[in-house]
């Protein structure tokens, strides 16, 4: 799961990117609206908080701006929380709103709704075969045995399970997997593929050539 | 009792009390008139038979028992004829009663011996005059005035009849006036009711404005504006100091909730703490900048007891400065005259230090600050240049506004609170000085601080 954290405030950024990170997400940072937006644009992310004061374009108008082309959830993070400023935010296509001051666990709780229900999730248990993923506590159990997998492994996993039924391409998986400043080579991919098939069989996940992969 | 202090009831009270008294006292007086009118009428009458019978009485021809002795017509008259209301009676001398007409009531009572004019009085329904003659006879005319009597009775009741009418009519007159009057008070009341209740934009409509109330309703209405627009400051201001708390205290839970979440290198735990330290100084200088304005709201003078150099004060305001000027790349050179007035000095250096820092800050690498002091005719002037970005035209008119700043955001200065420039123009404010700000975006911004020497 990739996201975009758009926050002028250098320290809160900083701390909110690195928490992300440990929660096994690939965070990309941008400190101004403008850039905010532009990388919003480019990258087909899985969720954006969006901080509502920002230099040269506030928070409002990047939502709407950005609204006009893409579904991409938005969790809008402000310190404002008159009613009409959250409404506002809504109506302007947010798909969630929290105020400042935050506990990091709600943030993330927040961001794993709002991932799922653009994903057309309802709960955190996804079941494919005999294993089921537990997206809050990021935990996959087969028949029952918990299976240990990597960050990038479970990754990968929630993904393509979150797309069941999809052919999710490579460029895809490079994109929502890894963050800007991730090097991770191309055939890394196909090893956590393998190493996923090792540990949960191998029907598990298709691979379509010339197309991706699949969880059927 | 709420029913006497009511001032509607009060105005009632009085009002029916001198309505009752001036209308008793006229009925009376009407009365009274009415009645010496008849009385005078009648006596008028009686004096007039009083003569009569006396020139009839008078000797003609002899002395003695023999003198009473009257014609056949002259009796005719004396006896009256029946139902006339005259009647007559003559005591002769000697006590023993001479002469009753026949029309006289029986049993009247001889009057004391009065020499001299007729005396009046009255006796039930009859009215009488009677005298001795200078011969020592004692004459009584009498007259019956049982009618004139009913007709005085009709007439007190006509008084107090009409009277009364009046006097209810005026009461009820008076309730009416009094009701009206008093209504744009019960209007005025149940607005400030309303307003207390907390919906501080209701206002009186004053029916009447040149009346006293309409004058009333307008200064109300005033203090309520006025009211409405300090809680509205007020509430702005604490929403905003508690807006520009929330990040910082943003930055504080997120570094220690996700410092805390597992076990870190001791770097890590380092870099937290320093975010944190960073967050609460920044939460510390906006609590000393909200204690300072604080102070101001409640003071209505400064204590301007030094006689201080403005100079002076601009000199060390800008050494103060110096450091931030070398970390931003900005030069900064002050051209001072003594110029002297009583201040705070302690204050004023803040509020030089404010506008100076925010030159700095908002300047653009490699560009200068100019600060200036000169005296004036009659004061102090301090102006300072800066060759920053400017402000834009929109923004000017705000920028003394507490927590207003020019970019929407914090990072443009992430250690003004938006505070500055507000304290500095209350400090100055409260010196009875002006501050002001002339800007060409791109090119820089003067600000102009003028103190009288009052």
């Amino acid at each position: 799961m990739r996201i975009l954290l758009i926050e002028d405030e250098a320290d809160l950024l900083a701390s909110l990117a690195k928490a992300l990170r440990e929660e096994g997400y690939a965070v990309d940072t941008a400190t101004d609206g403008e850039e905010g937006l532009y990388k919003a644009r480019e990258v087909g992310y899985d969720a954006i908080v969006l901080d509502v004061m920002l230099p040269r374009l506030d928070g409002w108008e990047v939502l709407e701006r950005f609204r006009k082309s893409q579904k991409t959830p938005v969790l809008m993070l402000t310190a404002r929380d008159a009613a009409r400023d959250r409404v506002r935010g809504l109506d302007a296509g947010a798909d969630d709103y929290l105020v400042k001051p935050f506990d990091l666990e709600e943030l993330f709780a927040r961001l794993r709704a709002i991932i799922r229900r653009a994903a057309g999730q309802t709960v955190n248990t996804i079941e494919i075969g005999g294993a089921i993923i537990d997206t809050a506590s990021r935990k996959v159990t087969l028949a029952g045995n918990p299976v240990a997998l990597t960050a990038r492994e479970y990754c990968l996993l929630e993904f393509l399970a979150l797309h069941r039924g999809e052919t999710v391409t490579r460029t895809a998986l490079y994109e929502h997997l890894f963050d800007e400043d991730d090097d991770s080579l191309s055939n890394l991919l196909d090893v956590h593929v393998s190493n996923l098939r090792k540990k949960l069989g191998g029907g598990l996940i298709e691979t379509r050539r010339g197309h991706g992969y699949c969880i059927g | 009792m709420r029913f006497f202090h009511s001032i509607r009831w009060r105005m009632q009270l009085w009002h029916g009390l001198l309505l009752a008294l001036v209308l008793s006292g006229f009925g009376f007086t009407a009365w009274r008139l009415q009645r010496e009118n008849q009385m005078g009428r009648v006596d008028r009458e009686l004096e007039q038979r009083m003569g009569l019978v006396e020139e009839s009485l008078r000797p003609r021809n002899a002395t003695g028992p023999d003198a009473m002795r009257w014609s056949s017509r002259e009796q005719k008259l004396f006896d009256g004829m029946p139902g006339q209301a005259f009647y007559y009676a003559v005591w002769q001398r000697d006590g023993e009663r001479g002469n009753v007409s026949a029309s006289a009531p029986s049993g009247i009572p001889r009057p004391e011996r009065v020499p001299g004019p007729p005396v009046f009085r009255s006796r039930g329904d009859f009215r009488e005059s009677f005298h001795d003659t200078p011969a020592g006879d004692c004459v009584l005319v009498g007259r019956d005035i049982g009618d004139e009597l009913a007709g005085l009775r009709r007439t007190a009741w006509l008084l107090a009849g009409s009277g009364g009418a009046v006097f209810l009519l005026g009461l009820a007159g008076g309730w009416w006036i009094g009701a009206r009057a008093l209504r744009p008070i019960a209007e005025i009341s149940a607005t400030a009711a309303k307003i207390s209740d907390g919906d501080l934009g209701e206002r009186i409509r004053p029916a009447d404005s040149e009346s006293e109330l309409g004058q009333l309703a307008r200064d109300l209405n005033n203090t309520f504006a006025r009211l409405q627009a300090a809680f509205a400051r007020q509430a702005q201001f604490t929403a905003d100091a508690s807006h520009e708390l929330r990040t910082p205290v943003a930055v504080v839970l997120a570094q220690t909730q996700s410092a805390l979440a597992r076990e870190r290198p001791a770097a890590e735990y380092r870099e937290s703490l320093a975010a944190c330290q960073r967050s609460a100084q920044r939460m510390r200088g906006l609590i000393e900048s909200l204690l300072v304005l604080a102070r101001f709201d409640s003071d209505e003078t400064a204590e301007a007891d030094e006689l201080c150099d403005l100079a002076g004060i601009a000199e060390e305001s800008v050494a103060l400065l110096e450091p931030l000027a070398d970390e931003k790349n900005v030069r900064i050179s002050v051209e001072a005259a003594p110029a002297y007035f009583r201040c705070n000095a302690g204050q004023l250096a803040q509020a030089v230090g404010n506008i100076v820092s925010n030159a700095i800050c908002y300047n653009r690498p490699g560009g200068s600050v100019r600060v200036a002091v000169h005296p004036e005719a009659d004061g102090a002037a301090l102006t300072v240049t800066d060759t920053g970005q400017g402000i834009a035209p929109e923004d000017l008119p705000h920028i003394f506004e507490r927590f207003y700043r020019v970019e929407k955001s914090r990072s443009a200065g992430q250690e003004h609170s938006g505070l500055g420039l507000a304290i500095a123009k209350a400090i100055i404010e409260k010196h009875g000085g002006t501050i002001e700000v002339a800007s060409e975006p791109g090119a820089g911004t003067t600000f102009r601080v003028r103190f009288g020497t009052g």
